[in-house]
């Protein structure tokens, strides 16, 4: 069985991960558009910061709220739909919001929804877009009943955050300092952490230069406002960790086989096997496809002056093939025992259902019918 | 239009994930050094390719030479929020008993983008710095910046804190900051596309974003991987389909279709459009490199 197809039955819940520029978007929408059609209804959610997703389904916007891929779109397949198809793209904004309002207690709710490192944080921070995520494919898992969710994360340096956020914020809510620094102000029930009673304290005068005194007073009123929703978080964090961990949670590591790709991509999957996470296939999107010897045969016939060019072409389509092997080749040494699926380069920009469809005739080709198929097919 | 990045002396390499911001930043780089600008070219990403595309070993997080008037240096968050705080309390001590505090260091981890602020800061402090005879230290400095939604970050941090964090040390340096990236005599971005619909369609939207959000202007755009002319579709319906080159020859005719509608797209946003060859060699090597670099020259002379 192709070991994407498998992943599908057996999962429900697939992530896929990668670096940018490599087809990401499209390989999760494609696998959830098969499934839907096979017949298990599912949902794609992307938290790319980029609006791929809607571009890839040929819709105008998507938003926070699952949105339902109707069924005239879905017919643009040429097969009957058997199941359903929905598509997300995270609002990292309105589910931060969501996530306070639902946790904190009323009192706390407008302090900190108020709080400038609040907004600084739900809005334009690098880094809370991965913990975000995470919350919202436990709220689809839990609060949803999808047979299947595919997540789409961004690029690989935050895709790792992606996969640290739970264990972060734990890390965070248990460290010694934190407790250190909100238990007096907690049972004094005001902003007067132990940093600021140092006063006049070397430490404290020092930090101060570095962040103004007023900073460290205002992230102190935010810590102690969000300390109410400590249990929360931690329970959140312990689910979600769990989550990911689960054998019904598979991942899927997409890249090109350009040789920087690969490197980042083997990185990756290291990455994967230490968290203990199950690799279902790595994905190699866009690879040129092999010239046969009987092309240059064929050319050798055409009028000189067509020949000459064809030629040309024939050769750098060898070149940049070759180059495609050779990463290949590298790439199933560096993870032995992961199925590697082979998707051709298409011409044309896959950006929409029909086209969806058509790659997912490769990405889920029984394994071993190999993949030296002509361009344009 | 005479626009482009003559005179500027930072340049935001910025773009799509895999659109080859990297390798343009690092042939604009070679470019400005062989015309005698002495340059500088920063990385920000985990994995430092640059100096190992120009055939030079890794430099790391310090400043290195590569070759005459071409320095790299690969940013990392820890080094240059040392090298920030120390720049501030000026004794290494200081910084050892203060900053390698545990209670300080959770601190410091939990101020929004005090990361990102460090890096560019570290990078723009290079800017500013002088030789003993008051010339610039470097003449231009050359950005790898991250992929489009993080670009917009990374590059809004200043101003996000601006708005978050009371007047200070840290406030002040974010103003500098940010008046220096806005101030379009000084700063300039490089949008890089691919001659494919989904990039190019990403690009228009960076273009929007930093000219309206980030308020940087993007002066000029490279399209890689662009494919030039070479047959009619009368040839390519001439071939039957049983010729075995049939297939090869329909799918480059495709592609040179898709780049001439990237340019012409691309050229709708009234910059100049910089169109790089697509490049067959088996690795992408310092020849290659070499060649990108003389194409974007046009780029530096503001002769586009």
């Amino acid at each position: 069985m192709n070991p994407i197809d498998e992943a599908v039955h057996r999962s429900d819940v697939l992530v896929c991960v990668g670096s940018g520029g490599v087809g990401k978007t499209t390989v999760a929408a494609t696998i959830a558009l098969r499934a839907a059609i096979e017949g298990k209804t599912s949902l794609v959610c992307t938290i790319d910061p980029a609006r791929r997703l809607a571009n890839a389904l040929g819709l105008d916007l998507l938003g926070n709220t699952e949105q339902r891929i109707t069924t005239a779109l879905l017919e643009q397949t040429g097969q009957p739909a058997q199941g359903e198809l929905y598509a997300m793209m995270l609002d990292m904004k309105r589910t931060w919001d969501e996530l306070i309002e639902r946790n904190a207690p009323p009192d706390k709710r407008d302090k900190i929804l108020n709080n400038r490192f609040y907004q600084a944080l739900s809005t334009a921070l690098a880094g809370s877009q991965e913990y975000i995520a995470i919350e919202k494919l436990w709220e689809l898992r839990t609060q949803r009943n999808y047979p299947l969710v595919v997540l789409d994360t961004p690029p690989t340096a935050h895709a790792l955050d992606f996969l640290d956020a739970p264990n972060r914020i734990l890390d965070f809510l248990d460290n010694e300092a934190a407790k250190w620094l909100l238990t007096p102000a907690l049972a004094a029930g005001k902003v007067g952490l132990k940093l600021f009673n140092l006063g006049s304290s070397y430490v404290a005068k020092t930090i101060s230069r570095f962040t103004g005194t007023e900073t460290l007073q205002e992230l102190a009123s935010f810590m102690l406002a969000l300390s109410g929703l400590n249990e929360a978080f931690r329970e959140r964090a312990h689910q979600t960790r769990a989550l990911l961990e689960a054998q019904t949670t598979s991942f899927v590591l997409v890249t090109g086989p350009m040789a920087e790709r690969l490197d980042e991509a083997i990185y990756f999957h290291t990455v994967l096997q230490q968290h203990h996470l199950q690799v279902a296939a790595i994905v190699v999107n866009r690879v040129h496809p092999l010239v046969p010897a009987r092309a240059w045969e064929d050319a050798s016939q055409l009028p000189a002056g067509l020949r000459a060019r064809v030629v040309k072409t024939l050769d750098e389509a060898e070149a940049n093939a070759q180059a495609d092997r050779r990463s290949i080749e590298r790439l199933k040494d560096a993870c032995p025992g992961t199925p590697l699926v082979l998707v051709p380069r298409f011409e044309r920009d896959v950006h929409d259902i029909a086209s969806l469809w058509q790659t997912s005739a490769h990405l889920f080709e029984p394994q071993g019918a190999g993949l030296v198929k002509q361009p344009g097919q | 239009m005479n626009a482009s990045l003559a005179n500027k002396r930072l340049v935001i390499v910025t773009g799509k994930g895999g659109v080859g911001k990297t390798t343009v930043a690092a042939a604009l780089a070679l470019d400005f050094a062989r015309a005698g600008l002495r340059t500088l070219v920063c990385e920000v990403n985990a994995k430092e390719r640059i100096a190992p595309l120009l055939g030079r070993p890794a430099v790391g997080p310090q400043v290195t030479s590569l070759e005459e008037n071409l320095w790299a240096v690969n940013v990392q968050p820890y080094e240059a929020m040392r090298e920030y705080a120390l720049m501030i309390v000026k004794f290494e001590s200081i910084y050892n008993a203060v900053f390698e505090n545990r209670l300080v260091r959770y601190f410091l981890r939990f101020i929004p983008s005090l990361q990102e602020l460090v890096l560019l800061g570290k990078i723009l402090f290079h800017v500013k710095e002088q030789r003993p005879d008051k010339s610039w230290r470097f003449d231009r400095i050359v950005i790898d910046a991250p992929a489009t939604g993080h670009a917009i970050t990374f590059l809004s941090v200043p101003q996000v804190l601006l708005n978050t964090v009371p007047p200070g040390a840290l406030a002040n340096d974010a103003r500098w900051m940010r008046d220096f990236l806005v101030d379009e005599t000084l700063t300039a971005a490089l949008l890089v596309s691919l001659p494919e619909d989904m990039p190019v369609n990403e690009t228009i939207e960076l273009y929007a974003a930093l000219k309206d959000r980030v308020k940087i202007k993007p002066q000029a755009v490279v399209l890689n991987s662009f494919v030039g002319p070479r047959f009619t579709d009368e040839e390519v319906a001439s071939l039957s389909r049983q010729n075995a080159a049939h297939d090869f020859v329909a799918a480059h005719r495709v592609r040179e279709h898709l780049s001439s509608s990237a340019f012409v797209r691309l050229k709708g946003l009234g910059l100049p459009v910089i169109c790089l060859p697509r490049v067959h060699t088996p690795a992408f090597d310092r020849a290659a490199l070499e060649t990108l670099a003389q194409q974007l020259a046009p780029l530096r002379e503001g002769t586009t």
